[in-house]
């Protein structure tokens, strides 16, 4: 089994019968698991690379803005009305992991 | 298609009708990526998936957001190097009349607002959409055979109190003609688009209602009880089997009626 930090999340890699299962240990000490079976073909070295690369995909790093979108308000008149607007969420993500920053 | 070594990415995974469709393709032998709105929700499912000995990955994400629709197709392709299955299951209601008036006036006391429009179709349509258009591309890019399953429901024909969910399921339902007319134009053929339809189903949101209320809605469906998510499960999973199944949208009710047995 093979352990390694991501985004200050443990996650573990291990093998068993049928491939490899990726685990991420929870707060209260518990772990849940991100993926199970994966890379059947794949010796422990291989693994960890594409489970840290399946991880990065799954939990990317970043942060996520919520708000109006400006840029569609609804008028009424000459008023612009911005409200919440759940159908341009603006999400961005920075494409480094926080291993890039100083904490 | 065979189902046995294909790859399913299914929204709204982590609970419902979507749960029981990752669990029916991960007995059946597919490697299942679980979308779903809430991370416990997710960890339970993928747990146990993987104690029935299935290949999985979970995604907690949004399907309204271009950029989490992005991020579970790719974790998809990088657990799994391939997609062949989408099924879009997530989605939401948020019931109400568009108009209520004061019974003393008669006139117009509330309007059903934004509030309750807006998420209805930002989930159901706009999230369906993002869902389709994203593993379509995938699907194309790869050179993969693939079968596209808008979700949209027996209400599609018009239920009162349900203008916003509604709406949303009839255009899901159109979703697969137009789909595959236009990849007809476009000379993809080995990507196939499956509607299903499922009337009132055995899921949280109904078996927790009411019970005469439920009693009332049951009374107009010939089978006479809710359909079990696992005949929904079925239904799809022989949609995968079946490649004469395209472009279509199909009902799966239990024979579900308007009052006085008028096939509805």
């Amino acid at each position: 089994m093979k352990n390694f930090l991501y985004n200050d999340m443990e996650f573990s890699v291990a093998k068993t019968s049928s491939g490899w299962d990726i685990n991420r240990t929870l707060p209260n000490g518990d772990f849940a698991v991100v993926g199970a079976s994966l890379f059947k073909d794949l010796g422990e070295v291989d693994a960890g690379i594409r489970a840290l690369a399946l991880v990065r995909k799954v939990f990317p790093v970043g942060i996520k803005i919520v708000g109006p979108n400006v840029s569609h308000p609804n008028m009424v008149g000459d008023l612009k009305i911005i409200g919440p607007d759940v159908s341009h969420p603006n999400f961005i993500y920075w494409n480094k992991d926080s291993t890039s920053f100083a904490k | 298609m065979e189902i046995k070594g294909s790859v399913a990415l299914i929204t709204g995974g982590d609970d419902g009708i979507g749960e029981h469709v990752a669990k029916f393709f991960a007995k059946r032998g597919a490697k299942v990526a679980i979308v779903g709105m809430h991370q416990e929700n997710i960890d339970r499912v993928v747990k146990e998936i993987k104690e029935m000995g299935g290949e999985v990955i979970g995604v907690q994400a949004n399907v309204i957001s271009e950029a989490d629709t992005a991020k579970f197709i790719k974790a998809t392709l990088e657990a799994f190097g391939k997609l062949n299955i989408a099924v879009t299951c997530a989605g939401i209601i948020h019931d109400g009349m568009m108009l209520t008036l004061d019974k003393e006036t008669g006139k117009v006391s509330r309007k059903m607002g934004l509030d309750r429009w807006q998420p209805v179709i930002d989930v159901n349509l706009t999230g369906t959409f993002l869902t389709l258009r994203d593993a379509a591309e995938a699907m194309v890019n790869g050179g993969w055979e693939g079968l596209l399953v808008p979700i949209s429901s027996v209400n599609k024909a018009g239920q009162v109190g349900q203008i916003n969910y509604s709406s949303t399921k009839v255009a899901d339902a159109l979703m697969p003609k137009i789909i595959i007319g236009e990849f007809l134009m476009r000379g993809i053929r080995n990507i196939r688009c499956v509607g299903i339809a499922p009337g009132y189903t055995a899921t949280s949101m109904l078996t927790g209602m009411n019970q005469d209320a439920l009693k009332a809605l049951l009374a107009d469906v010939h089978l006479g009880r809710l359909l079990e998510p696992d005949e929904i499960a079925n239904m799809i999973g022989h949609c995968v089997e079946n490649s004469a199944l395209n472009a279509t949208t199909i009902e799966i009710t239990g024979g579900l009626c308007y009052p006085h047995g008028i096939a509805k």
